[in-house]
């Protein structure tokens, strides 16, 4: 299978704290790989190298054939373009409607004009079933429909893969239902996916490939069945016990 | 159902009324103060007029004049609002750039004018500067001012951008937007907005800071009280005059700010 994104080698320190330690990582086109390991395993800034919103200080990111660090300014804005974000925190433009901010990126980035933006925007919307939610702002809605307008939001630029960063850990557990629904539906649709998460769930019954990371460091690599029933290393057996414990 | 249905209604009636009647108190205890600052304002005017006999057909002779200097003060308040709002946004976005040499310009700027008093800026501008550009008397004020009102609008500009929550730059930046694009779409218009109230305080300070203009004998409203005073021995009077003009004016512009804040308003 194409690799979609390739890690190489990847290092990189914030001050004294080594954040990656050496990953080397393959995505291929239409899995979709779950990254699991506790906090501070270096899973999100992972996720930030892949599209360049963090540099790496040694390795390299290809993107279809293409070292990221090579590029420029420009191009790098193009391959931004074509790899979807999910953030934690939604990280919705508040000074715009849903509607907005769904249409914005079609507008600045693809050229569009904002009519015909908007009438995409409103598609992406009833696919995440917030077409009624159009109108409002940010703050006018619940975690799960600002995370689900976020979800239009990348899809919306028609990406070649999604990177989630923990898309539930900043939701009330009664709205974590909605926004993995949209996220399996997604799934179904056979998109590249690279998903960090807690959610055991999720990455047991979606996942394709489990990726757990320690210390900046892969540890393991395996199809989910292997790894929740039989991890191999002793950090993968811990995470999962302390996991699985908090879950009862 | 109908039971609750009856309960509730009952108590949203009552809710109704007891707002209502809520109006209606604060109705009543606003006149109340009204009448009572006015009985009071008359109380010390009279005990005053009995010391000090107060002669107003002096003011009302000297009205064209007061036009004049209440156009003089508009007309400076006006420009250096413009400038000094243009100096806030170019060097509050100097101060937020990652180019230290742009950075350290505006820190210097910001440090130079809100470390002097307003008042020898003015000299400076009029004595100094103007007397080498041949500047006339109005625009040295105005430059004066708006460069030292700029440094304090530059802070303000610059924490309104700051404010401006980081992950909406990150989101802009994972969609591709490029730095321009992601400070006119999305920084800076969220940046004024928050801006807003603390702009139209110091637009409000500028309005009064303009009185200071009378030193360099500029015939704008404080200069226009100080000679109608001393030439027509009715000092107090025309303090007054003056003191109300100013306090209208700025509550009007307060007013029109509260307006625009609330037009700006995001649900």
């Amino acid at each position: 299978m194409n690799s979609v994104i390739s890690l190489r080698g990847v290092v990189k320190t914030f001050g004294s704290l080594r954040a990656l330690n050496g990953v080397d990582l393959d995505v291929r086109s239409g899995e979709i790989l779950t990254i699991l390991g506790p906090s501070g395993a270096g899973k999100s800034t992972l996720l930030r190298i892949m599209n360049m919103l963090i540099k790496p200080d040694m390795g390299q990111v290809i993107f279809e054939g293409k070292n990221l660090g090579s590029l420029t300014k420009k191009e790098l804005r193009h391959v931004r373009s074509r790899i979807g974000f999910v953030f934690q925190h939604f990280n919705l433009f508040s000074h715009l409607t849903a509607l907005d901010n769904v249409a914005i990126g079609l507008v600045k980035v693809k050229g569009m004009k904002w009519q015909s933006a908007r009438e995409i925007a409103m598609e992406y919307l009833e696919k995440v079933d917030l077409a009624d939610k159009a109108r409002n702002y940010p703050s006018q809605l619940s975690g799960g429909q600002k995370q689900r307008v976020a979800i239009a939001r990348a899809l919306a630029m028609e990406p070649d893969i999604i990177l989630f960063d923990e898309p539930t850990s900043a939701l009330d557990p009664s709205l974590v239902g909605e926004v993995l629904r949209v996220m399996k539906r997604l799934a179904a649709e056979g998109r590249t996916m690279v998903v960090v998460t807690h959610e055991i769930g999720f990455a047991r019954g979606v996942a394709t490939r489990i990726v757990y990371m320690e210390k900046g460091k892969v540890v393991e690599e395996a199809d989910p069945e292997v790894f929740f029933t039989s991890p191999a290393a002793a950090g993968a057996q811990k995470f999962l016990r302390s996991i699985m414990e908090n879950a009862v | 159902m109908t039971k609750g249905g009856l309960a509730e209604d009952i108590l949203t009636s009552q809710l109704l009324k007891e707002n209502k009647n809520e109006k209606l108190k604060r109705l009543f205890r606003r006149s109340l103060t009204f009448v009572v600052i006015v009985l009071l304002g008359a109380l010390i005017y009279l005990s005053i007029a009995k010391v000090y006999p107060f002669n107003w057909t002096t003011v009302l002779r000297y009205r064209r004049l007061f036009i004049t200097g209440i156009l003089v003060t508009l007309k400076l308040s006006a420009a250096s609002m413009g400038i000094s709002l243009g100096l806030g946004l170019v060097f509050a976005v100097m101060r937020t750039s990652k180019m230290e040499l742009l950075n350290e310009i505006a820190s210097l700027y910001v440090w130079v004018f809100r470390n002097m008093p307003l008042l020898v800026v003015i000299l400076l501008t009029y004595y100094g500067v103007g007397n080498i550009l041949d500047l006339s008397r109005f625009w040295a004020a105005v430059f004066a001012l708006s460069a030292f009102e700029g440094a304090y609008m530059t802070e303000i500009i610059r924490s309104g951008i700051e404010a401006v929550d980081s992950g909406e730059i990150e989101a802009a930046r994972s969609l591709g937007m490029s730095d321009f694009q992601i400070f006119s779409s999305i920084v800076f218009l969220q940046a004024i907005r928050i801006s807003l109230p603390p702009l139209i305080g110091q637009m409000i300070s500028l309005v009064k800071d303009s009185s200071l203009a009378s030193v360099i004998a500029l015939n704008e409203l404080t200069m226009i009280g100080r000679q109608v005073g001393t030439s027509s021995f009715a000092t107090f009077e025309s303090y007054i005059t003056v003191a109300v003009i100013y306090l209208l004016m700025t509550s009007v512009l307060s007013y029109l700010g509260r307006f625009l804040e609330r037009r700006l308003m995001l649900p």
